[in-house]
C-alpha cells in the first residue's frame, strides 16, 4: 500500500491560541492551557514535557492520529520544523513520578541534545484539576495535544507543500538480505505506556507486523513518563529515523522486511521469554534475515530486549540492539541494565548518567521549578536522562557514548 | 616548550640488565635510550629529566618505589608523565602504569606505552596507555604515537575518543554526537554483521551471581524480608529517596502481623505506587511469611526488614548496598532471605 506525505514551511503553522484553549476548556480533568510559541535558539527551557507531536492533518478529513487500524494510507500533511510539546507538573499529593523530570533547552549546552532547538515549538502548558486524578488528567492532556496538533496544521490544506514522499516497498533483488525493524512499545499501566490507534500497547495483541507506514503516520502515540531521556514520544514515531532508512536502503543494500511491533514490561518472566519467542516466530514470518531491535523505557524492558536479541539468533536471525547505557561517572566498564552474550551488535544511544553544563535560561516555560523543587532557571548540571529523549533507544537522533 | 619526565626501566635506561634489576629509583639528566626518539618526535616538548628503577627493585619496593620515583617527578615539575614503552614486559609494564596512574593521580598528565596484553594496562588508573607490539621491534611505531598524545596531554589538550586518539579504553563513557543517527549506525552495523563484520559500540558484562546450596530445611531457618521497593513507614520518616538512594534502612517487625495500608507505603518513583500502597504486603509479604511461620514451613522470620529505592542507582552504590545488608544478615544468623523487587 502506497502512502503519501506531503511537506509544509511552518510559514503555515496556524497558532490560535483561544482555539487551542477552547479545546482544553472542553476536559473536566483540565483547569487551564496556557499557550507559548518559542524558536530554537531562544534562551528559553522547558520543563515538565510530555510528549513531542509534529503538526499533522489528512485532507480527506479522517483523523491524523486515527482509531482505526488505517493509518499510513491515502495522504498526510505535516507541518516542517514544528513541534507541539505538553507540558504538566501532575497536581498534588497523588503526584506517581517524582523527580523524573523532563527538559528541552532551545538553546545552551542543553540544546545540543533535543531535535527541538531547531524551528518552531509551540508549548501547551497544561494545568489539571487537583480532584481529578492524574489518569483523567493524562487522558485529557493527551487528547488535547494530538487534538492540537491536527488544529495546527489546518492551513496546510490551502497551501502548497514543499515536496512529497511516497512509501512503498516494491519488489526488489531477492538476493538483498531481508532486514526487520522490531519495535518495543511500554505498557506499564497509564504514564507509563503508549498508544496503538489510541489503545494501550499491551492490549492490541502484540507482537505484531504493521506496515512500516502505519508507524511513521501517527498509529503510535505516546503517553510514557519515565526517565525523559529514554523516552520515545510521538514525533519519534512520525519521523521515525529507523524506518525512514530502511525504506530509502530498500532496494540498495537490503530489502524492508517490515515492522514488528512488541511489547515492553510484560509482567512476569515467563510472559517475558514468551513474548520474545513470539517476535523472533514473527520475525521469521516475514522473512527477515536480519532485525533492528530497539527499546522503550529502562530497567526491565531492557530484559525484554536481550530475551529479544537471544531468540533471535537462536532463530537464525542476526540481530543490532538499540540501547541506551546507565554507566556511573567514575564506572570503568559500560553498565547496561541487562545483556546476553548474543548482543554482540549494540548501538548505544548515549550514557544518562553524563552531565550537561548548567546554563541559565532567561525563560523557562511549563513550570519554574523542576520537580524536585530546585528553580528551574538556576540548577547546578543536569543528567542527561532528564532531558526529553535525548538517549532514546529508537536511535533518533546522534547521540552515542564511546569509551574514553 | 612545555616539559615531559620519562620513565625506564633499568635495561632501557642503560643501566644494565637483568643484573641490575635491582637498581633503586634514580634520575638522569635529558632523555635517555629510547627517550631520545621519543625526544625527536615530541613536538615543542623537552625531556627534562629520565627517572629509572629496576624492575625487580620497583616489584619488591612497590609501594615505596611508586613514591621515590613520583617525588623524582614532582622536582622537575613537568607537563606530562611518559612511561615506557613497555611492549610485553609484565614488570616493567606494571611498573611504568604504576608510575603512570601515581602521576595522574597527582595531578600530572601522564601516558604509558606497553601491549595491550600487558598486565599493567589493569594498573594504569585514569592515565592513557598507548599500546604497542609486543616486543621492542614495535619500538619505532609506537613512539611517534606515543609522542602525539604526550604531545597533546602536555598542552593541556582534552583527549577525544580512545579509538578516535589511538589509546586503550580506560572504561570511561563520554557522550557525543555522532554524525549519523542511532538507527542508520545500527543498520550499518546489522548489515556488516550479516557480511561477517561483526562490531559493537558497547560491550555487555556479565556480573553473575553464584546461587548458594539450597536450604535443606526451610522450616528450621531464620529468614529475613529485603525489598528495593521503597517501602517505609508511612510519611517517610528517614527520607529514602524515591531515586537514586543513597541509604538502605532497617525497621522494625516486631509486633507486626501484616504491612497495614496507612501505616507502610511505597515511596519508589519507578513505578505506580497506588496498587502497592493499597496492600503494602504486596510489596514485602509479611502477611504471606507469618503465616508460613505459624505453618512451620518457615522456621522463624527475623524480625527486622531491610528496604531500599532500587530506581536508577549507581550499580556501585547498589553493589555497596547488598555487601552491607548481607554482612548484617550474615552475623545475625539469617539464612534465607526474601527478596522482593520490583
Amino acid at each position: 500500500m502506497a502512502w503519501t506525505l506531503r511537506t509544509f514551511s511552518s510559514d503555515v503553522l496556524d497558532v490560535d491560541a483561544a482555539r487551542l484553549e477552547e479545546l482544553a476548556a472542553d476536559e473536566d480533568a483540565l483547569e487551564a492551557l496556557e499557550v507559548d510559541v518559542v524558536r530554537g535558539g531562544e534562551p528559553v527551557r522547558i520543563t515538565h514535557v510530555l510528549d513531542a507531536v509534529e503538526p499533522r492533518i489528512r485532507p480527506d478529513g479522517r483523523a491524523a492520529f486515527p482509531l482505526e487500524p488505517k493509518a499510513g494510507q491515502g495522504v498526510t500533511h505535516r507541518i516542517d520544523q514544528a513541534v507541539v510539546l505538553p507540558c504538566l507538573d501532575f497536581p498534588g499529593e497523588e503526584r506517581p513520578l517524582h523527580e523524573q523530570e523532563s527538559i528541552v533547552d532551545l538553546a545552551g549546552p542543553g540544546s545540543e541534545l533535543t531535535p527541538f532547538a531547531i524551528g518552531t515549538n509551540v508549548v501547551l502548558t497544561f494545568h489539571g484539576r487537583p480532584d481529578a486524578g492524574h489518569r483523567a488528567i493524562d487522558s485529557s492532556t493527551r487528547r488535547v495535544t494530538l487534538a492540537a496538533a491536527e488544529l495546527l496544521a489546518a492551513l496546510t490544506l490551502e497551501a502548497e507543500p514543499d515536496r512529497e514522499e511516497t512509501f512503498e516497498l516494491g519488489p526488489v533483488d531477492e538476493s538483498l538480505p531481508s532486514i526487520a525493524a522490531l519495535v518495543q512499545l511500554s505498557d506499564l499501566g497509564q504514564l507509563y505506556q503508549l498508544y496503538v490507534y489510541g489503545e494501550p500497547a499491551g492490549e492490541v495483541g502484540l507482537p505484531r507486523v504493521v506496515d512500516p507506514a502505519e508507524m511513521l503516520d501517527g498509529a503510535v502515540t505516546a503517553g510514557e513518563y519515565h526517565w525523559a531521556a529514554m523516552r520515545n514520544p510521538t514525533l519519534f514515531f512520525q519521523r521515525n529515523s529507523l524506518v525512514t532508512t530502511l525504506y530509502r536502503e530498500h532496494g540498495k543494500r537490503l530489502r524492508f522486511a517490515g515492522v514488528v511491533f512488541m511489547r515492553g514490561y510484560e509482567q512476569s518472566a515467563a510472559d517475558k521469554q514468551r513474548a520474545a519467542d513470539e517476535a523472533a516466530h514473527v520475525a521469521a514470518e516475514v522473512g527477515a534475515d536480519g532485525a533492528v531491535i530497539t527499546t522503550d523505557g529502562g530497567g526491565n524492558s531492557h530484559t525484554e530486549v536481550m530475551l529479544t536479541c537471544r531468540a533471535c539468533e537462536s532463530a537464525g536471525i542476526r540481530t543490532a540492539v538499540v540501547l541506551a547505557e546507565e554507566t556511573d561517572l567514575d564506572a570503568t566498564e559500560a553498565i547496561l541494565t541487562d545483556w546476553v552474550p548474543e548482543a554482540d551488535c549494540i548501538v548505544s544511544t548515549g550514557n544518562l548518567e553524563e552531565l550537561v553544563p548548567a546554563w541559565r535560561p532567561e525563560r523557562v516555560l511549563g513550570g519554574d521549578a523542576l520537580l524536585d523543587g530546585t528553580p528551574a532557571a538556576d540548577v547546578a548540571p543536569i543528567p542527561v536522562r532528564n532531558y526529553l529523549g535525548a538517549a532514546n533507544q529508537m536511535g533518533q537522533l546522534c547521540a552515542g557514548a564511546m569509551s574514553w | 616548550m612545555v616539559k615531559a619526565v620519562h620513565y625506564l626501566n633499568q635495561f632501557f635506561a642503560g643501566l644494565g640488565g637483568e643484573e641490575q634489576a635491582d637498581t633503586p629509583p634514580m634520575r638522569l639528566d635529558g632523555a635517555v635510550g629510547p627517550g631520545r626518539g621519543l625526544a625527536a618526535a615530541l613536538e615543542d616538548a623537552e625531556i627534562v629529566a629520565t627517572v629509572a628503577c629496576g624492575d625487580d627493585y620497583f616489584a619488591e619496593h612497590e609501594e615505596e618505589a611508586t613514591a621515590a620515583l613520583l617525588e623524582l617527578v614532582r622536582a622537575e615539575a613537568p607537563d606530562v608523565l611518559v612511561a615506557g614503552p613497555a611492549f610485553g614486559s609484565g614488570r616493567y609494564g606494571y611498573a611504568s602504569a604504576r608510575v603512570a596512574r601515581a602521576a595522574a593521580e597527582a595531578g600530572i598528565p601522564a601516558v604509558a606505552a606497553m601491549h595491550e596484553e600487558n598486565p599493567g594496562v589493569a594498573a594504569v588508573g585514569r592515565a592513557v596507555v598507548v599500546p604497542t607490539g609486543p616486543n621492542v621491534a614495535g619500538m619505532r611505531d609506537a613512539l611517534p604515537r606515543l609522542a602525539a598524545l604526550a604531545g597533546r596531554l602536555a598542552h593541556g589538550e582534552r583527549l577525544g575518543p580512545a579509538e578516535e586518539d589511538g589509546y586503550l579504553p580506560r572504561g570511561l563513557r563520554r557522550n557525543r554526537q555522532y554524525d549519523r543517527t542511532g538507527a542508520e549506525r545500527a543498520v550499518d552495523l546489522l548489515l556488516a554483521k550479516l557480511g561477517g563484520d561483526t562490531r559493537t559500540e558497547v560491550g555487555g558484562a556479565h556480573d553473575t551471581v553464584p546461587s548458594p546450596p539450597p536450604i535443606p530445611d526451610l522450616s528450621h531457618a531464620l529468614l529475613a524480608l529485603v525489598t528495593e521497593a521503597g517501602c517505609v513507614p508511612q510519611g517517610n520518616p528517614d527520607r529514602l529517596a524515591s531515586v537514586r538512594a543513597h541509604a538502605w534502612l532497617r525497621y522494625s517487625l516486631a509486633g507486626e502481623e501484616r504491612l497495614e495500608p496507612g501505616r507502610y507505603e511505597s515511596v519508589h518513583g519507578g513505578f505506580d505506587v497506588t496498587l502497592a500502597n493499597e496492600d503494602p504486603n504486596r510489596l514485602v509479604p509479611l502477611d504471606t511469611v507469618r503465616e508460613l511461620v505459624g505453618e512451620g514451613r518457615i522456621g522463624e522470620l527475623y524480625d527486622c526488614f531491610y528496604t531500599t529505592t532500587g530506581n536508577g542507582t549507581p550499580v556501585a552504590t547498589a553493589t555497596t548496598f547488598g555487601q552491607e545488608i548481607a554482612a548484617e544478615l550474615r552475623d545475625a544468623g539469617v539464612q534465607a532471605v526474601l527478596l522482593s523487587g520490583t
